[in-house]
C-alpha cells in the first residue's frame, strides 16, 4: 500500500500541512527557517505527487522485470511527466505574466523619475508609499509623499527593507509559491498559505531594516507609512502591519528554527524514501 | 545593480525627451528637430538618436505623433501628472491581486483605521523596550 501512502503524503503536504502551518503563527518569529520549511513542504508535496505512478509500478509488474512490461512502465512514466508538465506550464504562465507586468511598470517609472544614483527613483505623487520592482533591472521606487512624511533615518529603514527584498530575491520565492498555488486544483488550495508566506517575506525584510536602523526607527517608519495611506479596507492585508511591528522585537529563536528545519528535512526525505520502499 | 548594457542610457534619454515634450506641451506638438535642438545644448546627442528615442516612446504609447507636411509632430500622450497617477493606480489596483503582490513588493499594503490604532499601541510597546 506504499503508492497509497505516497498519494496520502502528497495530499498532506500540498493541502493539509499548509493549512496547519498557516495557523502556527509562532513560526513568524523564525521567518528564515519557516520560509525554508514552506518551500520544502511544497517541493515535497509536488515530489510525492510525481512519484506516485512510479511507486505503483512494482505492484503492477507483480515481481516481473520492468523490461517485460514496457507499456505499463511507459504509462507510469507518462503520468509522472504529465504532472510535471502541468507544473512547468503553470510556471511559464505565471512567470511571463509577472515579467510583463514588471517591464511595463518599469518603463513608466523610468520615464517619470531619474535614478538618484543609488537605484532609487521618485514618483511625484503625494501618497506616501514605497515599493520595489524586482527582476532584471530592479528598481526601488519612493513617492514624494513618503520623502516628505518620513525623516531620513526612517526613510533609510524603508529603503533597506526594499533592498533586502531585491538582494534576497524574494520575488522568486513568491513566484514559486504562486506557481504551486495555481497548479494545485482550486479545491486543494490552502487559503491562508500564500498570505502567510507573503507575511514571512515582509518580516525578513523588516529584520534587515532593523539591523540597519534599529527597532524603534523601523517601527516608526511602519506607522508613518501606514498613517499616510488612504484607509484600505477589503484588500485582505489581514492586519499584517501591527503583526509585523510586534515581530520587530522577536529576536533569535533557535528552538523554533530547529523545529522548522526538521520539518523541512522530513518533507523532502519522505517522498523518495517511500518510493525506495515500494521498490524493495 | 544588474543592468542590460544598452537600456539604462536609452531609458535615461527617454525620460529626458519626455521631459522636453512635457515642458513644451503646446497644441501643435514638437518636431524631432526641435527636441534635438533643445537637448543638443546640454549634451552631445545625435539627431538620429532623438528620432530613435521618440520612435520607441511612440511604440510604447507614451507619445502620439501626427504628420505635418514632411515632419512628424510629437506630443506626450498624457501629462506628467496623469502618467504618475496611472503608474500609482497600477501599483494599487490595476492588476489581479495575486499577481500584483508578486510583481511588485510594497513596503506596506494599506492599513485600516483600527489597524493604525493598533500600530500606535505596538509602537508604544517597542519604544518602551528601549527607554529602560
Amino acid at each position: 500500500m506504499l503508492p497509497l501512502a505516497l498519494a496520502g503524503l502528497a495530499l498532506a503536504l500540498v493541502w493539509v500541512a499548509p493549512g496547519l502551518m498557516a495557523g502556527q503563527t509562532r513560526f513568524r518569529r523564525a521567518p528564515r527557517a519557516a520560509l525554508l520549511a514552506w518551500q520544502a513542504v511544497s517541493v515535497g508535496g509536488v515530489l510525492a505527487a510525481l512519484l506516485v505512478p512510479l511507486a505503483t509500478l512494482p505492484m503492477l509488474l507483480r515481481g516481473d522485470e520492468v523490461t517485460e512490461h514496457p507499456w505499463v512502465t511507459a504509462l507510469a512514466v507518462l503520468v509522472s511527466v504529465a504532472v510535471l508538465l502541468r507544473l512547468l506550464v503553470s510556471g511559464h504562465l505565471v512567470g511571463t505574466r509577472l515579467r510583463a507586468a514588471r517591464a511595463e511598470h518599469r518603463e513608466l517609472v523610468d520615464v517619470l523619475g531619474a535614478d538618484d544614483g543609488n537605484g532609487v527613483r521618485v514618483l511625484e505623487h503625494p501618497m506616501p508609499t514605497a515599493y520595489c520592482i524586482p527582476g532584471r533591472g530592479s528598481r526601488v521606487v519612493l513617492t514624494r509623499g513618503v520623502l516628505d512624511a518620513l525623516p531620513p533615518d526612517q526613510l533609510a529603514a524603508v529603503v533597506e527593507h526594499e533592498r533586502a527584498h531585491l538582494r534576497a530575491r524574494h520575488d522568486l520565492l513568491l513566484e514559486f509559491f504562486t506557481v504551486v498555488h495555481e497548479s494545485v486544483p482550486a479545491r486543494l488550495r490552502a487559503p491562508g498559505a500564500l498570505a502567510e508566506v507573503r507575511l514571512l517575506v515582509e518580516v525578513l525584510a523588516d529584520r534587515a531594516a532593523v539591523r540597519r536602523t534599529g527597532e524603534v526607527t523601523t517601527a516608526r517608519a511602519l506607522l508613518a507609512v501606514a498613517e499616510g495611506r488612504v484607509p484600505d479596507i477589503g484588500v485582505g492585508a489581514a492586519a499584517s502591519a501591527p503583526v509585523r511591528m510586534r515581530l520587530l522585537t522577536a529576536g533569535v529563536q533557535p528552538t523554533l528554527a530547529a523545529a522548522a528545519y526538521a520539518l523541512a528535512v522530513t518533507a523532502l526525505v519522505l517522498p523518495p524514501a517511500l518510493l525506495a520502499l515500494a521498490w524493495t | 545593480m544588474p543592468h542590460s548594457t544598452s537600456s539604462p542610457r536609452l531609458g535615461d534619454l527617454e525620460r529626458v525627451v519626455m521631459e522636453q515634450l512635457w515642458e513644451h506641451a503646446g497644441a501643435e506638438g514638437t518636431t524631432v528637430r526641435e527636441v534635438h535642438e533643445a537637448l543638443a545644448g546640454g549634451r552631445d546627442i545625435a539627431y538620429t538618436t532623438v528620432m530613435t528615442v521618440l520612435d520607441r516612446l511612440a511604440k510604447k504609447d507614451l507619445v502620439s505623433r501626427e504628420r505635418d507636411g514632411r515632419a512628424w509632430r510629437y506630443r506626450a500622450a498624457a501629462s506628467r501628472e496623469a502618467l504618475t497617477a496611472r503608474t500609482m493606480r497600477m501599483t494599487l489596483d490595476d492588476m489581479d491581486v495575486t499577481d500584483r503582490r508578486a510583481a511588485l513588493l510594497h513596503f506596506l499594503d494599506g492599513a485600516s483605521t483600527a489597524e493604525i490604532d493598533d500600530l500606535k499601541a505596538a509602537l508604544a510597546e517597542v519604544e518602551a523596550r528601549h527607554t529602560d
